[in-house]
């Protein structure tokens, strides 16, 4: 059994999706769209980041986030309306956020940097302001900020009467703070100006873009219509504010569309056309308020909050964003990715001909299981995205084999050498096929026989075996090639024993066969629900938990069926996070617990922290993975036909198990005899030589076959600072070297490693 | 042209080629991967040419070396 490596010098290209189909999935993840707070907010503040910078005591972190909107941080923030607050979703369970009073906090307690900020250029066009009042102010703040040469006149003595003269409502100490602001702009003030009428046609001559109070253009033309989108007033060309009394957050978004404006006249374009995405917005995002604390509201804020009383309640804020899948995923978690930026990642990642393909080990890290696309509101699938960038590696030949070879290999030992096909005894062809997957022979071969003869006995129409790998293997490492040449293989063996109906054992495989044309599978709990239970079944004598198998998501009839059997057989079933078609996987899905051992053992610890209770599982792999953290579980399978596979074999056992079930179940049902499996030559294993083969996935069998090859060559090498030989046999592409000692004409196998790269001498 | 070599050990007189009961020397390998090839020197047997790779190189370097190329 080989498999060709790939090789770094081909250079071939092909996309994984189109631009457009990108998007669409793309879009489907609502991680990045606004909170709820930020896009109501008009003036696009960034609220959730304020609060949380005020949470985290940094007031003028905060500060500096709301003078990006206005100048004048107490006359908002003491006059918003903050339709923020009745967006926050805390307002559902104890009390909104009073993010208004936040703010206030930060205007009260953050500092503004200091310096003079960077140098600017004035702007060549001048503008004019005429009036007071809210709008007139907010605009004199927003083109100061652009750096129009900026003149006002209005009637008030002083800046603080201007800013006062919108702002009754405010103290006086929080004007002259903001008439501090204002005064350090650079702008040009006219004060104790007479407003009168005649005053416009002397500014409009004397300056580019006139803007007027919406007082002023009252009495310079009584009845003058101002568009709301650009805040002209086409009639007098010049910009103004709709008339009659606007609150403190009408007139500062008011004051950014005519800013807008300004600029777009500025340039001598139409002030209707790209003018971007202005005011309050709809948003997405969809926040699961599942567990949500429910707190009210710190109270103080009319009096104004104290540092630490902000700092409180900012604490409060549960920063709406939707997490839901990486709630669940371990795969998500660790690379610290929501799936839009995984999918763009992963995408680039594919499109690259030469250099490093960062995203390769990410791309075979994911388990497939399909959890995300049943949690996500909107059935986000990384489990295609992963599986279609496996299969365009494949194509394009940029697939490493050494993730998956041990897998793949596996998977052509199953339906080779550990390959079974046999009608039952007295049946040319027979009317169900038994097919309990390469996990349950590998893992548990007594319960297989159990099953077996248990299925022979019960069932009429005789029940055949098949032994062997259902081809999902091949799949989740987009092998498509293997995966095509392992349906015609079963299909071809399954018309020989007359379509029978498939029995499966395993969800997985059950799953994977349901797709092989004119197939017909059901589930062995299926079965064993119709006929009954066996004699000898026992249940578990203290509550365990069910861990729903990623093969058998969606599959609410199979789900049901297991937890019938096992309350059947006398189990207390105890609920838990994440069951039925959320269950997450126990790393074995997706091949990753052999392309990134890191991530599958994070997964099965997951799904063995979700509960106290023992296991009971429906998918050997589970059962094996959970058994292998230390959890007590048992696949159903066991319990209802009374076996206990016990400890967790390791790879090469897991290979013997299914060679030996093979033989011992030819030997007892169709009378066959099989050549024995011995070794040639005595062979011992030290403890520690077995663990370091198991976590260096070196089978019994490599080792085997490089001691033969010593016997036939004679090579090897003696370190003498160890003590110990050293020899080596290159098996298709890994070259396996053994540590060993010699006795009584055999070996003591003192430890083994291996690596891929070929090595050989070089002429000097 | 000067002879580069990526990686070099010399087996100190250490290691004895069982066949044909000579010391290792340091001699000129090559390692190979995805078609790509490196230069080193490693204990070859002066006489029939075996090449050690010691455990250390294979699960650190080698393995480092073989994971950088995989994702070329």
């Amino acid at each position: 059994m080989t498999m060709e490596e790939r090789s770094t010098r081909i250079y071939r290209q092909k996309q994984m999706l189109s631009k457009q189909e990108l998007t669409e999935r793309e879009n489907l993840c609502i991680h990045e769209q606004p909170a709820y707070c930020v896009a109501a907010c008009p003036l696009k503040l960034d609220a959730k980041a304020l609060v949380e910078a005020v949470a985290a005591d940094d007031f003028s972190k905060a500060l500096s986030l709301y003078e990006k909107i206005t100048p004048f941080v107490h006359i908002l923030s003491a006059g918003c309306e903050a339709p923020c607050e009745g967006k926050c979703r805390l307002a559902e369970t104890g009390g909104a956020i009073s993010i208004r009073s936040l703010e206030q906090a930060a205007a009260a307690y953050g500092e503004s940097p200091k310096g003079r900020g960077l140098l600017r250029f004035k702007k060549k066009k001048t503008a004019a302001i005429l009036g007071s009042g809210l709008f007139p102010a907010f605009l004199a703040g927003e083109l100061a900020k652009k750096a129009y040469p900026l003149t006002v006149f209005c009637a008030e003595p002083d800046a603080e009467a201007f800013l006062a003269a919108g702002a009754e409502f405010l103290d006086g100490d929080a004007v002259r703070k903001d008439a501090g602001t204002l005064k350090a702009m650079d702008i040009e003030f006219r004060f104790r100006t007479g407003m009168t009428a005649g005053l416009l046609d002397q500014v409009r001559a004397a300056y580019d873009i006139v803007c007027v109070s919406p007082e002023f253009l009252a009495e310079a033309l009584p009845g003058a219509a101002v568009e709301e989108a650009t805040m002209l007033c086409r009639e007098l060309n010049v910009i103004s504010a709709p008339a009659g009394a606007a609150g403190v957050l009408d007139s500062a978004f008011g004051a950014k569309k005519a800013a807008l404006t300004v600029d777009r006249l500025a340039q001598n374009l139409d002030p209707m056309n790209s003018r971007g995405d202005e005011g309050p917005c709809e948003t997405a995002l969809i926040t699961n308020m599942a567990g949500a604390p429910s707190t009210a509201r710190v109270p103080g804020a009319e009096r104004g909050y104290t540092r630490q009383e902000a700092v409180r309640e900012a604490g409060r804020c549960i920063r709406c964003s939707c997490t839901e899948c990486i709630k669940g995923c371990v795969y998500l978690q660790h690379y610290h990715k929501y799936p839009k930026l995984l999918t763009r990642e992963i995408y680039n990642n594919v499109g690259i001909i030469m250099g490093d393909h960062m995203m390769n080990r990410p791309i075979n890290s994911c388990a497939l299981c399909g959890q995300c696309a049943v949690i996500c509101p909107n059935g986000y699938d990384m489990a295609d995205i992963c599986l279609m960038a496996r299969q365009n590696m494949v194509t394009t030949d940029k697939m490493p084999l050494a993730p998956h070879e041990f897998a793949l290999l596996d998977q052509m030992f199953s339906n080779s050498d550990a390959f079974l096909c046999r009608p039952q005894p007295g049946f040319q062809t027979c009317r169900y096929v038994f097919f309990p997957g390469c996990q349950a022979a590998a893992i548990a071969p007594e319960t297989v026989r159990a099953a077996y003869l248990d299925l022979t006995s019960r069932l009429p129409g005789g029940v055949a075996l098949m032994l062997g790998c259902c081809g999902a293997i091949s799949e989740w490492a987009g092998r498509y090639q293997m995966q095509e040449e392992t349906a015609a293989f079963i299909g071809g063996r399954l018309e020989a024993l007359g379509n029978p109906t498939i029995i499966a054992g395993c969800p997985t495989c059950g799953k994977t066969l349901a797709r092989l044309e004119g197939t017909k599978v059901e589930g062995i709990w299926d079965v064993l629900d119709e006929i009954g239970l066996p004699a000898g079944g026992t249940g578990l004598s203290r509550p365990a938990a069910l861990h729903d198998a990623c093969g058998a998501r969606g599959d609410r009839r199979t789900q049901e069926k297991v937890r019938k059997i096992a309350e059947k057989l006398g189990c207390r079933l105890v609920e838990t996070d994440y069951s039925g078609d959320e269950s997450p996987c126990c790393g074995y899905g997706g091949l990753v617990m052999y392309a990134n051992r890191e991530v599958a053992s994070k997964m099965a610890q997951m799904c063995v922290n979700r509960t106290d209770a023992p296991y009971i599982t429906y998918c050997m792999a589970c059962r094996d993975r959970f058994a292998r953290e230390g959890k007590a579980s048992r696949h159903i399978l066991e319990l209802v036909y009374g076996t206990d596979a016990g400890a967790p074999p390791d790879i090469s056992e897991k290979r013997y198990n299914r060679l030996s079930l093979k033989s011992g179940l030819l030997n007892e049902i169709w009378g066959e005899e099989t050549a024995e499996m011995t070794c040639e030559f005595p062979m011992e294993f030290t403890p520690k030589a077995l663990a370091e083969m198991d976590d260096r996935m070196i089978l019994k069998s490599d080792v085997i076959a490089v001691m033969a090859s010593l016997r036939e060559t004679g090579e090897a090498i003696f370190d003498s600072e160890s003590g110990f030989l050293v020899t080596r046999k290159r098996i298709g592409n890994v070259t396996f070297w053994v540590r060993y000692e010699e006795k009584d004409g055999g070996y003591i196998i003192r430890g083994a490693y291996s690596h891929r790269m070929k090595v050989e001498a070089r002429q000097a | 042209m000067a002879d580069k070599n990526y990686y070099s050990i010399d087996p100190l007189g250490k290691l004895q080629c069982m066949k044909c009961h000579v010391a290792l020397v340091k001699g000129k390998a090559k390692f190979m991967y995805l078609d790509n090839g490196f230069p080193v020197e490693l204990p070859v047997c002066p006489s029939c040419g075996f090449v050690y790779v010691p455990e250390a190189l294979a699960l650190g370097k080698v393995l480092s070396v073989e994971k950088a190329l995989e994702d070329k």
